[in-house]
């Protein structure tokens, strides 16, 4: 075993998996749809912690990376009909790509300027698509028809279960390493991990690397579980807002708190549709989101490690805001 | 060319007066307001209603969005600026959530249908085989004025001062008698009534719908990172920079590449030089 993994652990992890497995036996075909998305904002709320929860270098252009990922897998199998188990590598690796491109201004800049930078980057990439070869992109309308790779509601939760999962244990495990703790300490502070011998732009280019590496695997299965893709889906202040507000309502720089927040947000969302059809729903979870993060930028997690100390009778340390969440 | 350097100068006074406001906040607060697309939208739609939906004079309009965009600032200050005390991150993160519950609320009112607003001066001139309206000219020269009287608060009032003083130094401005809360609030109602007032304009220059946030707040920020000090010239500067590289590029290349320029310059401009182009300390 690793440092810090106990069997405990796999335990509950297997608990968890095993547990998940179980679902299609249990819900409607309906309710696995929405579990099958909240599995995929799962992949997406962690590959966007794994670089901003941990290292504090904010990305609001997120939806870049994952929006690389869908293009190019569609574009490669719709336009010029590459069997996906081709497609599905070259966007990875494209967007592998593409985060080194986000990497570079991470090189000089930092904080708010970053944040806006990289906003400039999904705005540019929202533009470009529409405008550049709309032959092959599909312009404003986008694709639609893109192979699917499962039919059927039961298998396609299979698959999103299981790539979440693995992604899931694989951020977990490397959370749980030395580079990990080096990752959040360059969230608290930069200068201290670089003055203490480190070279924090290689633990930097690794965690964008991984981060963009989980957004491609994310984006290029989800675009061809849809089978359709359009650029005001996907490069879209909506989008990015649901990944950082799941991401933050769980509680940042956990793997479990951005995947439990993925899962409360769709579901969140799922039972205000009755009530309200459209994009109102925001106005609902955006508050509660705005509300939890004023009350206790740590999420959802931090609240109910805090509610379990109190139940076991541990003093609760004074609460600090963590400038990386 | 005249048409070129015509609609460049109107598109760079809307923009300027777009920008301003977010730049105020930028120079005095230190921090990005995400949400200050959403101050452009909250005047624009509450004109929209006050004018066109009941039918009350422009004027009334007018005022209605300035009061509301007042109240919005004075209310973000109050209840996320300060308790989040300028941490710089968690402001834009729930200034960006903001952003999107007050889009979602615009939705849940006049629902998530595009709105014309009818111009505020209406009637056309041509100048130069141009079509000029009064419309454009008007929000030019309001935001003319605007930036003048402002200029003018900041260096001759003694509020004025103060903004500046708590800009520069906020432990100095409190040890020489400055209330630096009371100046930032006062900064952050300037900002939402300056908001609020251009949002009117851009709305009857473009439409009024609830996704209209975005590319103000992209402007501005543009404007601020390439103009970087958040004084009031070098807002004037950038946003002419920008107004006229998108009139060029649009005119010249193509209608479609509006804002990949301006989104370029953001990229270049930081990444070459992480002060932007007037070189103050990054946040």
């Amino acid at each position: 075993m690793a440092a810090g993994i106990s069997w405990r652990h796999v335990l509950l992890w297997a608990l968890f998996v095993g547990g998940m497995c179980l679902l299609p036996y249990l819900v409607p075909s309906g309710t696995l749809r929405t579990f099958i998305f909240a599995n995929y904002l799962a992949i997406f709320a962690m590959s966007w912690d794994f670089l901003s929860g941990r290292t504090g270098y904010i990305s609001f252009g997120h939806p870049f990376l994952i929006g690389i990922g869908a293009y190019t897998t569609a574009i490669l199998s719709y336009r010029f009909h590459v069997p996906v188990s081709i497609s599905i590598p070259a966007a990875v690796v494209t967007t592998m790509l593409a985060g080194t491109l986000f990497f570079l201004p991470a090189l000089r800049i930092r904080g708010s300027y970053f944040a806006l930078v990289t906003l400039a980057f999904m705005e540019l990439m929202y533009q470009l698509v529409q405008v550049i070869r709309p032959d092959l992109t599909g312009g404003t309308r986008g694709i639609s028809g893109v192979k699917t790779l499962m039919s059927g509601a039961t298998n396609n939760f299979y698959l999103s279960l299981g790539l979440m999962a693995v992604i899931a244990i694989f951020l977990w495990s490397l959370n749980r390493t030395r580079v990990g703790t080096a990752l959040s300490a360059i969230g608290m502070n930069e200068e201290s991990v670089r003055g203490s011998g480190l070279n924090t732009t290689k633990l930097k280019l690794f965690a964008f690397m991984v981060s963009a590496f989980v957004a491609g695997v994310g984006g290029a299965f989800y675009v061809h579980y849809l089978g359709s893709i359009a650029p005001r889906a996907l490069f879209d202040i909506n989008f990015l807002f649901t990944i950082i507000v799941a991401s933050l309502i769980g509680g940042a720089s956990t793997i479990i708190g951005p995947m439990a927040g993925a899962f409360f947000l769709t579901f969140l969302l799922e039972y205000l549709r009755p009530y309200l059809p459209g994009t109102e729903r925001y106005f609902i979870y955006g508050t509660v989101a705005l509300v939890l993060f004023m009350y206790q930028p740590k999420g959802l997690y931090q609240i109910i490690v805090d509610a379990a100390e109190r139940v076991r009778g541990k003093p609760k340390p004074e609460a600090v805001r963590d400038p990386a969440a | 060319m005249i048409q070129v350097i015509i609609q460049g100068l109107l598109l760079s006074g809307l923009y300027s007066l777009i920008a301003i406001g977010f730049t105020l906040i930028f120079s005095v607060g230190r921090v990005l307001d995400l949400a200050y697309g959403a101050y452009l939208m909250l005047g624009a739609y509450v004109y929209f209603y006050m004018a066109q939906t009941l039918g009350l004079p422009m004027a009334v309009g007018m005022a209605a969005a300035i009061a509301v965009g007042a109240l919005a600032g004075s209310l973000k200050y109050g209840f996320i600026v300060k308790p989040l005390k300028g941490d710089h991150v968690a402001v834009e993160i729930s200034t960006l959530i903001l952003a999107v519950v007050v889009q979602a609320g615009i939705v849940l009112i006049f629902n998530d249908s595009s709105k014309v607003l009818q111009p505020i001066v209406p009637g056309v001139v041509w100048i130069g085989g141009a079509a000029v309206t009064y419309n454009v000219v008007a929000a030019t020269l309001a935001s003319w004025v605007i930036l003048g009287a402002l200029y003018l608060f900041v260096r001759r009032t003694l509020t004025g001062r103060a903004m500046q003083a708590v800009s520069m130094d906020i432990k100095g401005a409190a040890i020489s008698g400055i209330d630096p809360d009371r100046v930032n609030l006062i900064t952050w109602v300037i900002s939402g009534i300056l908001g609020a007032i251009a949002g009117v304009f851009f709305a009857s220059y473009t439409q009024l719908n609830p996704s209209m946030w975005v590319s103000p707040l992209i402007i501005a920020v543009a404007v601020v990172i390439v103009g970087g000090i958040g004084s009031i010239i070098g807002t004037l500067v950038v946003a002419h920079i920008i107004g006229f590289m998108e009139v060029i590029s649009t005119t010249f290349i193509a209608a479609e590449l509006r804002g990949v320029f301006t989104m370029l310059l953001i990229i270049v401009v930081l990444v070459m030089m992480p002060r932007g182009l007037f070189g103050r300390a990054e946040l």
